[in-house]
């Protein structure tokens, strides 16, 4: 009874692509133009502009920056401060976010606070942090922890609130601990906006982090986009410029890739609740 | 499994029993009462079908009893003799709307798992799982996400993972609401099979008068607004049933009348006291 009845759905083949056919050949395509075009006009004089140097000037800049080995360094010092203030703050933005979730009481009491803080951008508290903790890295790493942590905390909490009572329901039921509905119930359901929270995080953190190089640490791809704007090199600033929008798209496919490999249900009904 | 109405019922042999309870809830408006003290009883392997027009309470009763809601101060809910504070050991819930009460990020086997990480591992744990997906008969589906399977199939997911917790009781909120008519009888069905296998007792909420009549050991009408009962009655239908025999039974079809009757008065006089 039960197999003659059953619908059965057809099930998409999931084959492993190959990463050449998840390339975005058109994209890419769009891009090479523009930057010949780009290359094309400089060349031909009707860049009227003084410091945009041509794409082919910046790969000479790149090749220096390179050798001096200070690019490789400012990477290094801006994705670290980034990576582990953003680490810092999702182990702090998921705790907090799920305990103001759950406990109606301790919502009660913070909601407010939690609302006007958050509005403040956070490249506000940037000038502060300076006067705080001085031109250092501890102060960068503040500035990223800051800002990072409201992102998670606040999709955190969003997430929680919005657990379906079915699921309260079912939790209760089967009488899990209150630890176990946190991890196996609230957490998992309440993911895909974590999720959106994390990745918000992160392009936060990259971008707090290139702010408080260019104003006040010493140090990373800010530093050096600051140092060479002001030696009026524009072939090197926009190496540094370009590297910082590079490393942004690196780490979010980093991000996501992890997401997938660890999260498999997760991942799985987040793509269907897109498509239906 | 036909109840024995002329010996007097032990306390031991009684699911729940439910002196003066009744649910209110505090709205802003105040205090609003949700179902009328009522008195009922449930035996130990029984099957109880709840019938009732909207609004007198049916899911309110249930919840009561599953120990989601409380009761009013001066009820006395005793399941398995034991005062009910919060969901009690074995008594477990079915609701209606299957895809909310199914987890979307677990496979079906690790959704029948549940209930059962905390106690059992390993290979105990996977015998569990198998053994009440194969009393639903969906072991070949085990590893595919719920929401890839027809509305009957995920409804039988949450039931084997009820199944899985052998429980004394199941509570069933209009479990098979949604679905169609033939998907609908197949799990009833199955689902007077499974008890007979497990002896489970059955509280069963729907609002359809003829699967009341089917599938219960005894029909309880509840009425008005707040609810209370306004009819309880003995079904004297052998077992097992049959979709076409026992449905052509005269007696089937003289209860059916009655218990549709009941109904139906309860919503006439709740709309002329209107």
């Amino acid at each position: 009874m039960t197999e003659t009845l059953a619908i059965h759905i057809a099930r998409s083949p999931a084959k492993k692509k190959s990463w050449i056919s998840r390339l975005n050949w058109t994209g890419a395509a769009t891009l090479t133009l523009l930057l010949l075009l780009w290359e094309v006009l400089d060349r031909a004089g009707a860049i009227q502009f003084n410091f945009i140097p041509a794409p082919s000037d910046m790969i000479g800049g790149a090749v220096e920056l390179l050798r001096e080995g200070s690019l490789q360094s400012a990477i290094g010092h801006t994705a670290g401060v980034a990576l582990i203030g953003w680490l810092i703050a999702c182990v702090i933005g998921v705790v907090l976010g799920t305990i103001l979730g759950i406990s109606r009481t301790i919502w009660r009491w913070t909601a407010a606070s939690v609302e006007v803080l958050r509005s403040f951008p956070s490249i506000t508290f940037v000038p502060l942090a300076v006067l705080l903790f001085g031109f250092s890295s501890a102060m960068e790493l503040v500035v990223v922890v800051y800002a990072a942590t409201w992102q998670v905390l606040v999709n955190t909490l969003e997430g929680v609130h919005t657990v379906s009572p079915g699921l309260r329901d079912v939790a209760r039921t089967f009488r899990l601990s209150p630890l176990r509905n946190i991890t196996t119930v609230i957490l998992p359901a309440a993911a895909s906006k974590i999720i959106v929270g994390l990745r918000l995080g992160l392009n936060l953190a990259l971008i707090l982090a290139v702010a408080a190089e260019v104003v006040g640490n010493p140090a990373g791809l800010g530093y050096g986009l600051m140092v060479e704007q002001q030696a009026l090199q524009p072939e090197r600033m926009f190496v540094y410029f370009i590297s910082v929008g590079l490393l942004g798209i690196f780490l979010n496919a980093i991000l996501q890739l992890i997401i997938s490999r660890a999260l498999p249900g997760i991942t799985a009904a987040a793509e269907r609740g897109q498509k239906s | 499994m036909e109840p024995q109405r002329t010996q007097p019922t032990m306390q031991s042999d009684l699911a729940f029993s439910c002196q003066n309870l009744s649910v209110e809830v505090t709205t802003k408006e105040g205090v609003k009462r949700l179902l009328d003290p009522i008195d009922f009883s449930v035996r130990k392997g029984e099957i109880l079908s709840i019938i009732g027009t909207s609004g007198a309470g049916k899911t309110t009763l249930l919840r009561a009893l599953g120990g989601l809601i409380p009761t009013t101060e001066n009820s006395e809910v005793l399941a398995d003799g034991v005062p009910i504070q919060g969901p009690p050991d074995r008594v477990l819930m079915v609701f209606q709307d299957y895809a909310s009460s199914l987890l979307p990020w677990r496979t079906i086997r690790k959704n029948v798992a549940l209930g059962l990480e905390t106690q059992y591992r390993g290979k105990e744990l996977q015998k569990r799982v198998e053994s009440a997906l194969d009393l639903v008969g969906l072991r070949k589906r085990a590893d595919e996400y719920p929401w890839r399977l027809s509305g009957g199939m995920q409804q039988r997911v949450q039931i084997a993972r009820a199944l899985a917790m052998e429980p004394s009781v199941l509570l069933m909120d209009e479990p098979f609401g949604a679905l169609d008519a033939i998907t609908k009888n197949s799990l009833q069905d199955e689902l007077l099979r499974v008890q007979e296998q497990t002896g489970a007792t059955i509280i069963f909420i729907t609002h359809d008068v003829e699967e009341a009549v089917y599938l219960g050991d005894r029909v309880l009408a509840l009425g008005g607004i707040p609810g209370r009962i306004i009819e309880v009655l003995d079904v004297d239908l052998p077992r097992p049933r049959h979709q076409i025999y026992t449905k052509e039974l005269p007696e089937f079809l003289r209860l059916r009348h009655r218990a549709y009757e009941s109904v139906v008065e309860a919503e006439l006089r709740l709309r002329s006291e209107e």
